[in-house]
């Protein structure tokens, strides 16, 4: 698991400054166990069978495009709904049991899709409301620091921008020091900075033994926080794995891609260096290999024997992406790569 | 150590509560609408009544009553409706519509805690409101009560009795917008039959409004306010079985979600 996390050293200040860690239940016990989740709302089955478990201590991203079963598989985990038939644990607790309902939200957090926070409190008032609510919350200003609010301390809360409310839902969603945090796409309207910074506190938290179970729109999201995804698609888990390995990506054949020399045809390159599929109307030549050393030194060798360069040239395999739209079942292949820059 | 936890718990369990009402008023004092048209309107009220009638001395037409010894319980009553009818019924959808709900259920606050909160919060005004409008009527010349035990608990019953209509109402509507014109489509022809605005001299209407939970309330409080007589059991009685009404449909129709299920 630490070989996906080669940011977690740079993170340590982030996850210091705040003073309580969160305790596991027990070594070796899940998170999250979901084993044949089942739900529908009328003929609609939001949850066909979903299976999976979340260890301590890691980052968890569900993806789905909308309407695939994230949301209704969230709420159940988190309480809000009751599930037709399957077997939920959520820190060993059973999350459909409302005699848990307290203990259980004690030691979970949440940051919900939409934003909502009562307009009229400061944002001081409104987190130190919320802390009062926990038997052992953070403390207030250590979270508001850590959200970047300390700004808007003594700011009424409908006077925040869209970007400080939705850190104002990530604060009350921290409070209360909980051992499992759920985030519904929690950096929806982001601009790029405050999503990195958003990804900082995220990481800062897991640095100090928080379990996070998000879902996400943003494949990039996916890539940078998780230690593990797993994809949804019609209420069903149809791929789980560490960002780098699901569905195949590591064995994926590689590709080739780069601008045929004018004057040249598909025809002229060496002979194991032929294009998979056609040469696009642009111009460029898509080549999968399993063996991107040997084919890349054949065409390089090529090019420079005839004195000539190879325009746009790039390597690379599926991403994350790619893998999602296949699982997803909107494949677009060569639309959307990731340069791996050799 | 068990017993150590037992006798702690009761005590968080208030200072939770405290806690809960301390930042309920909080809200409500920061909202310059709420704050506004919970005092404004009955004060308006009892202070053009008082202009009117001040020198009125009694009459038949109010049961033998000076006009503004009858009016200032009967807009005392309103400003409690206000206070609690419709300011629980249309905070609750609104609370519910933004999504603030459902983060109150994310959290451990219990709903009891949640709600006892809110019932003190709106007694708190209500007597507020309670309070000024008699302080107005006493400017204008009527005679201060004497019997406060039985007014406090015509009070406090009656505001507990509507706050729990008011979240019944809010289980029942779905749309927030829809609300303040549900709150005020019940409110205004009950109000005006149970002689809130002018006294009532018919014995049907009575028998009608009489079994309804405003006219008890303003019999309840009339009586110790301007008759000198104690606590009205039958009329308090009928107060309480509103309030009991209004509880059950709000303990089984109540959602926290915007979404139903």
């Amino acid at each position: 698991m630490a070989a996906n996390r080669p940011d977690q050293a740079t993170h340590v200040t982030a996850a210091a400054t705040l003073t309580e860690a969160a305790t596991p239940t027990g070594p070796g016990a899940d998170a999250v166990v979901v084993a044949g989740l089942r739900k529908s709302y009328g003929a609609v089955q939001a949850a066909r069978g979903t299976s999976f478990t979340v260890q301590h201590g890691e980052i968890f991203a569900l993806l789905g495009p909308n309407g695939a079963g994230k949301t209704t598989t969230l709420e159940i985990l988190e309480g809000f709904r009751a599930r037709d038939a399957g077997r939920v644990e959520v820190l060993g607790l059973d999350p459909g049991d409302r005699s848990n309902g307290r203990a259980l939200r004690e030691r979970i957090g949440l940051v919900l899709q939409d934003i909502a926070v009562e307009p009229y409190l400061t944002v001081r008032e409104t987190i130190a409301r919320n802390a009062g609510y926990y038997s052992a919350p953070h403390d207030v200003d250590e979270v508001i620091a850590l959200t970047g609010l300390a700004g808007q301390a003594r700011q009424k809360v409908r006077a925040l921008s869209g970007g400080q409310k939705r850190r104002l839902d990530l604060a009350l969603g921290l409070i209360g020091a909980p051992e499992l945090l759920f985030l519904d796409e929690p950096t929806t309207g982001f601009d790029p900075n405050a999503r990195r910074d958003a990804w900082q506190i995220i990481r800062g938290l897991r640095g100090q033994g928080t379990t996070i179970v998000l879902t996400t729109h943003y494949m990039e999201e996916a890539q940078a926080l998780a230690d593990r995804v797993a994809v949804i698609s019609g209420g069903q888990i149809v791929a789980e794995g560490t960002p780098a390995t699901i569905g195949g990506r590591d064995t994926a054949r590689a590709r080739i891609r780069f601008a045929l020399p004018a004057g040249y045809t598909a025809a002229d390159l060496p002979a194991d260096s032929g294009p998979t599929g056609a040469v696009s109307a642009g111009g460029l030549v898509t080549v999968e290999t399993a063996e991107p050393t040997r084919i890349l030194h054949q065409l390089t060798g090529w090019a420079l024997r005839y004195g000539m360069v190879l325009d746009q040239l790039t390597v690379d395999r599926p991403s994350l992406e790619d893998i999602y739209l296949r699982l997803t079942g909107h494949d677009e292949p060569g639309h959307t790569t990731e340069r791996n820059p050799w | 150590m068990v017993s150590l936890t037992r006798q702690q718990a009761p005590r968080r369990d208030f200072a939770l509560l405290w806690h809960q009402i301390r930042y309920e008023q909080l809200s409500f004092w920061r909202n310059p609408q709420a704050a506004f048209f919970t005092f404004l309107f009955p004060v308006v009220i009892i202070t053009i009544f008082g202009a009117l009638f001040r020198d009125a001395s009694g009459s038949s037409y109010f049961y033998g009553l000076s006009a503004l010894q009858y009016y200032v319980p009967t807009i005392a009553v309103l400003s409690v409706l206000g206070a609690c009818y419709s300011q629980l019924a249309i905070v609750l959808s609104t609370r519910r519509e933004n999504g603030i709900l459902k983060r109150v259920r994310a959290t451990p606050l219990p709903a009891w805690t949640y709600f006892l909160g809110l019932l003190a919060h709106c007694i708190m005004i209500s007597a507020v409101d309670v309070a000024l409008i008699t302080g107005i009527g006493a400017a204008f010349g009527t005679p201060l009560p004497t019997h406060w035990p039985a007014i406090a608990l015509a009070l406090v019953l009656g505001a507990a009795s509507f706050c729990a209509l008011g979240v019944a109402v809010a289980s029942l509507i779905r749309n927030s917008e829809a609300a303040p014109a549900v709150v005020q489509l019940v409110l205004f022809p009950l109000v005006f039959i149970s002689g809130s605005y002018m006294p009532i001299h018919s014995d049907m209407l009575n028998r009608i409004s009489g079994a309804l939970p405003v006219r008890p309330f303003n019999l309840a409080l009339t009586g110790p306010f301007a008759q000198h007589s104690g606590f009205d059991w039958k009329d308090l009685g009928v107060l309480l079985a509103w309030g009991a009404a209004g509880t059950l449909i709000a303990v089984r129709r109540f959602r926290w979600d915007p979404r139903p299920e």
